[in-house]
């Protein structure tokens, strides 16, 4: 294992941080721009859900006090960092008085674990056909992949989730049409609701997959020329060792690396894509609550869902570049 | 490739071929299970009372039952839990009788103290906000008990449809009686009434914020008494499907009994796949006509919209013909007035038209054009009127419960857009849309359909609008009365007509005539806009379940949601 | 005979192809796509009715012709690809739509790249502060999804016009070719000619624009190509969203209205198909037209 370089670490570090309070900033800069104070229609509308809520005075001073809404705005500002900071981002006005935080970690998990899966499942697929495009002994028919691969890349996810929703679930009626888990189940850790689960979220991890395999494919390929060539790739076929065992632990290992930096600069772009997809599929995550916000104009919820995503877009990138160092070897060897 | 397609479609089949899982479980084929539009908010909160969704999750379908139901096919008061209701001649004494035998269902006798009991806790707590509530405490004086199975309403003033209104079921709801047993001591703003219980045939069994399960309750004192059988279903189930498609894919699939509305070309696919699926109507437009139909409501304290010939423009502009064609695709008409087109209203509608009060179905834009140069405006190069720099702007308030809402909302937008109004739409939540922005008049248009009321006789709408309902801005329009604040000359006007036939009874004669006069003030003013009649294509599923109100089959009218339900659940069996 | 003419006349072909670059395949198709969208927009607007494309002027959900909907109801000449739920011309629709979704991504990637031209020139040339302070911006805004911050803004501002949804992006699209030309710039202004260039006395401007933009421009090309297409997928994520601008027609809204109208279940795949088709198209072209101008760019990529 590599050690991570410390002036290294404290650049991404700072990249992070950067990124975020930018993110922040933004957020909360714009709407400040915009000729109707967005401050006074939230309070406005949280007032308007107050008249079915018992407490709800207490509950909107408390909100304006946490808030400052009165500061001025250099005072605003500093309290908003600091809520962001801990996830506050007050209460949501479609659903007063709920917390905009409780939302978002009811549907964070969806997003995450559907994010998870379909890039697990996309990363290997693709670079698995990568390899095989280059590999002498792979048959023909995977070589036709090639120009599949590319056209499938150049298109954004939400189509894919059309077309498949529409093939799967509206004429086939395979797959369900909206949601992350049946109406039927209990959410709990039963075997029926992981079957339904699954089978909810096939679609959509499939709708990233099938546009995103190509990238992985194509750079793969890419770097399997390259590795193909170099002296430690011929020095193994020279000793005869199997083609197999060449492909795996001498060609894909080496070629797989770049693979990963490559990835940090596709994450933005593949979480955006995701928040569309989940919109399509109705699915329980993120993007539906976007979504929903958007529709029901509940800013709150907006600006929190934006921030969380942004957040966990940048520590992804965060997390890769870290992971690079401590796996490529030409950072072992300088040990 | 094989062995994944081959599990693929095994889990596919295992999850298709489901069971409810929830409690014990009860076969698909004795449960009956219906389509809930919102989220239950507190799922453990029984107070009708107060705001929330705390009654048409299968509460006052099932479990609460109404004194009386309205008829909608006969017109006819039918007895429930009561068995007569007679004013007297001055109608400003009503008496009601009780039916006997009625138990609640943890086994205490119902009679006239629980309903002197809940009558007098509406009577004495403002903060029971309800409509029904509400009413009762505008109109009612004093309540009293003759004897176990008597009471006795001493009314304000005359009011010859004080039974339809309170306790008929004549539109959603009707004021629903509580047991004094349990609410007795209880502070009626804040009780939960958890568990609840009623008198009804099934007992509350679960319930989660996406649903709402009941049971039967074999020990039912109707069918004891003999006032009817025992219904069918063993289980009813209140589910929120979350939208049209998911409404549609559970209706085609058998997995919902009951659906809330939906767009024709949606029924159309429905039926496409599932052909156990009816509606109202076998046939085009398969709807049936929801009492209360859709218009633009003005607030009259906002400017230029306070200016009766702005109103007018608008008017002149919209075509109502477009709204029913492509929002409604053709399952409903366009208003020819402010009342709802049965039957029993077409003597007053053909009176207003006849006196040249009518609305037109087509638009005449240049009309309203210019109504609205002559208010000063002039069409700027964008297309759009500005005076003073500034834009000719109408916020649409909609709420974004019902696709029905938007998509007209939409239409009426590019038609006011088109005419060079710079019209945008306010989509609010459900909550908040009847939370406050339409009684506390927070709105600059909206689409609602506050005027239904009328169904046999013109007052109940038009009573709506008057002088004495005007509340100020930020404060709770009584009712959600006159949330326009119409309040001119012309209001004064048209509320001393209206007020003076809210004291005659039903079927006057004289009656006509009121009517045409003061719809005059109205139609010079039109502080609304009927738009189009509201069209309700409810989708049942005959799989399980016959015995669907139909237009052949027309027991009552389908809308599920309302406390007339009861009715329906009695009237299903089981499919063969 | 015959057999050596043909070899020549492959051989010609082959050369030809090698002295003009530019008469790539890849390259030739993809503006062949790209144009015939921006064509269709023009000869549509000359031939077909534009008012189609308003609420109500034409019967609703008619299929494209030679199909029939879910009512029974045949597709007619008046409307050859279909109409909408709101009955609108399809057609119409994408005549304006098409054009309008590819002008914003042209649009925000032009104001993309003269940001990032200037400022990949500054951070490569002053060097120092300058230099860190845009390095660090580029990077930590390449990681910031432009379709999250572009939520917030449309939310808070409501309707926006296409020009200024076109600049919003664009606020987004300038990290990459920055990046990229700073590097370039920092590499160059080491090399042999602009050193010349330098001792001769000539300007920075000079330097800049007569020596070193013309052995960028392929990198550029590519560049905003790449930024094109993420600038469409941009806006039609934020069209697909509800947002965007709310009444002019553009793929991506029309996209939003048919899902939000039931559109697949009631199988009017016309309605979204087309458009997503159209979309797929433009991806394609603008994918083709990049691949083939890295082969012009880079002819070791370039096959016999």
């Amino acid at each position: 294992m590599g050690r991570i370089p410390m002036d290294y670490l404290l650049n991404r570090l700072v990249t992070l941080f950067l990124t975020v309070w930018i993110a922040a900033t933004l957020i909360w800069i714009i709407p400040r721009l915009s000729p109707v104070d967005p401050a006074e229609i939230m309070l406005g509308r949280m007032a308007a859900g107050a008249g079915t809520v018992a407490n709800a005075d207490e509950i909107l001073a408390t909100l304006r006090a946490r808030f400052g809404l009165d500061d001025p705005l250099l005072v605003q500002y500093v309290k908003y960092i600091r809520n962001v900071v801990v996830f506050d981002f007050g209460l949501s006005t479609a659903s007063f008085p709920t917390e905009v935080s409780a939302l978002i970690a009811r549907a964070l998990p969806w997003t995450l674990g559907l994010m998870l899966i379909s890039i697990t499942i996309t990363f290997f697929i693709g670079n698995l056909l990568g390899a095989l495009m280059v590999w002498e002994r792979s048959p023909k028919l995977v070589r036709v992949a090639i120009p599949a691969a590319m056209v499938f890349t150049s298109i954004p996810p939400i189509l894919s989730a059309l077309l498949l929703m529409w093939v799967f679930s509206a004429q086939l009626r395979w797959f369900p049409l909206t949601g992350a888990y049946g109406l039927f189940v209990e959410p709990g850790w039963t075997w029926a609701f992981a079957q339904s689960v699954i089978y909810h979220g096939f679609l959509p991890a499939l709708s990233i997959v099938v546009v995103t395999f190509g990238f992985w494919a194509l750079g793969m390929r890419g770097l399997m020329i390259t590795v193909q060539g170099e002296d430690y790739t011929t020095l193994a076929k020279a000793k005869g060792l199997r083609p197999r065992y060449i492909l795996y632990k001498y060609m894909i290992r080496n070629a797989i690396l770049p693979q990963i930096t490559a990835f940090a600069l596709k994450i933005g772009l593949l979480i955006a894509g995701q928040v569309l997809v989940e919109r399509i599929f109705a699915y329980n995550g993120m993007g539906k609550l976007l979504y929903d916000a958007i529709l029901d104009q509940d800013f709150p919820v907006i600006q929190g869902v934006s921030y969380v995503i942004i957040l966990m877009t940048a520590l992804s990138v965060f997390i890769v570049d870290l992971i690079y160092p401590l796996i490529d070897p030409r950072i072992r060897h300088g040990d | 490739m094989r062995t994944t397609k081959t599990l693929l479609a095994v889990s596919a089949a295992a999850l298709m071929a489901f069971t409810p899982a929830w409690g014990q479980s009860v076969a698909r084929e004795d449960t009956v299970i219906f389509d809930l539009d919102r989220t239950i908010k507190d799922p453990e909160n029984f107070n009708w009372f107060t705001p929330g969704t705390k009654r048409l999750h299968g509460a006052h379908q099932a479990m609460w039952e109404p004194l009386f139901i309205l008829n909608y096919e006969t017109g006819e008061m039918e007895p429930w839990l009561g068995t007569a209701f007679e004013p007297n001649a001055s109608h400003d004494e009503w008496t009601l009788s009780i039916r006997d035998g009625v138990k609640w269902s943890d086994g205490e006798v119902f009679d006239a103290d629980d309903v002197v009991f809940t009558v007098n806790m509406a009577l004495g707590n403002e903060d029971l906000s309800s409509r029904e509530a509400a009413t009762v405490r505008a109109q009612v004086a004093s309540v009293e008990k003759i004897d176990d199975l008597t009471v006795k309403f001493m009314l304000k003033s005359s009011n010859p449809r004080f039974a339809v209104e309170n306790f008929g079921v004549r539109i959603f709801g009707s004021m629903l009686i509580m047991p004094e047993h349990i609410w007795n001591g209880q502070d009626a703003a804040t009780f939960a009434f958890y568990p609840p219980i009623g008198t009804g045939p099934y007992k509350y069994a679960s319930g989660a914020t996406n649903r709402m399960i009941w049971d039967r309750d074999d020990n039912y004192w109707g069918a004891a008494t003999g006032f009817t059988d025992l219904p069918e279903p063993l289980r009813l189930i209140w589910l929120e499907s979350g939208g049209e498609e998911s409404r549609a894919q559970l209706m085609a699939a058998n997995q919902m009994d009951a659906a809330q509305t939906v767009t024709l070309g949606t029924f159309e696919a429905m039926q496409f796949q599932n052909p156990n699926i009816i509606a109202w109507k076998s046939g085009m437009p398969f709807a049936w006509s929801d009492p209360c139909a859709r218009q633009i409501e003005f607030n009259t304290t906002v400017a230029p919209w306070d200016d009766a010939n702005m109103r007018q423009a608008v008017n002149h502009i919209i075509d109502r013909s477009q709204i029913v064609n492509v929002a409604y695709e053709g399952t409903t008409e366009a208003s020819r007035s402010i009342f709802v087109q049965y039957g029993g209203m077409e003597k007053f509608i053909s009176a207003v038209e006849d006196a040249g009060y009518g609305f037109s179905a087509s638009a005449d834009v240049a009309a309203g054009q210019a109504l609205i140069e002559a208010a000063g405006y002039a069409k700027g190069a964008d297309g759009i009127y500005e005076k003073d720099g500034q834009d000719l702007v109408a916020n649409v308030t909609v709420n974004t419960a019902s696709t029905e809402l938007t998509r007209a909302v939409d239409v009426i937008l590019e038609q006011l857009n088109r005419a060079g109004i710079a019209a945008k739409p306010v989509p609010v939540e459900n909550g908040v849309f009847w939370g406050t922005a339409l009684p506390l008049g927070e709105y600059e248009l909206a689409y609602t359909w506050l005027s239904c009321g009328s169904i046999n006789e013109p007052w109940a709408s038009m009573g709506r609008y008057t002088a004495k309902d005007v509340a100020p801005i930020g404060e709770r329009a009584p009712g959600f009365n006159n949330t326009g604040r119409w309040n001119t000359a012309a209001t004064a006007a048209y509320s001393e007509i209206v007020d003076q036939m809210g004291g005659m009874s039903v079927g006057d004669p004289a009656i006509e005539g009121m009517v045409v006069d003061a719809y005059k003030y109205y139609r010079e003013e039109v502080p609304f806009l009927p738009m189009v009649q509201a069209s309700k294509l409810l989708p049942f599923n005959t799989t399980y379940w016959s015995g669907w109100p139909t237009q052949e089959n027309n027991y009552n009218h389908p809308a599920h949601w309302w406390g007339h339900t009861h009715q329906i659940i009695h009237n299903l069996t089981k499919s063969n | 005979m015959a057999d050596t003419t043909e070899l020549s006349r492959a051989q010609i072909r082959r050369m030809k192809r090698f002295d003009n670059p530019w008469r790539n395949p890849k390259l030739i198709w993809g503006a062949g796509l790209i144009l015939g969208i921006v064509f269709m927009g023009i000869l549509g607007r000359l031939l077909w009715d534009m008012e189609l494309v308003f609420t109500g002027s034409a019967p609703l959900k008619l299929p494209p012709v030679g199909f029939e909907n879910l009512r029974g109801q045949a597709g007619v000449a008046a409307h050859p690809i279909g109409t909408d739920g709101a009955g609108r011309d399809l057609l119409s629709l994408i005549i304006i739509g098409a054009p309008n979704s590819l002008l914003v991504g042209l649009l925000a990637s032009c104001i993309g790249m003269s940001i990032g031209i200037f400022l990949g020139f500054s951070a490569g040339f002053l060097k120092g502060r300058v230099d860190d302070t845009i390095r660090i911006l580029a990077d930590v805004m390449i990681t910031i999804p432009p379709l999250l911050i572009l939520v917030v803004f449309q939310a808070s501002f409501g309707d926006v016009s296409l020009t200024m949804m076109a600049v919003l992006i664009a606020c987004f699209m300038w990290q990459s070719p920055t990046r990229l030309i700073r590097a370039q710039v920092l590499s160059m202004r080491e090399s042999g000619y602009v050193q010349m260039a330098r001792l001769s006395g000539a300007s920075t401007m000079h330097i800049m624009f007569r020596e070193m933009m013309p052995n960028l421009v392929p990198y550029l090309f590519g560049s905003f190509i790449a930024n094109v297409t993420t600038s469409i997928v941009t806006a039609v994520g934020l069209e697909v969203l509800g947002l965007g601008p709310q009444r002019i027609p553009t793929l991506g809204r029309t996209i939003y209205e048919a899902i939000n109208s039931g559109a697949l279940i009631q199988n009017l795949w016309w309605w979204w198909g087309i458009p997503t088709i159209l979309l797929a198209v433009m991806f394609v072209g603008l994918l083709l037209i990049n691949l083939g101008l890295d082969e012009v760019s880079n002819p070791r990529l370039r096959k016999l």
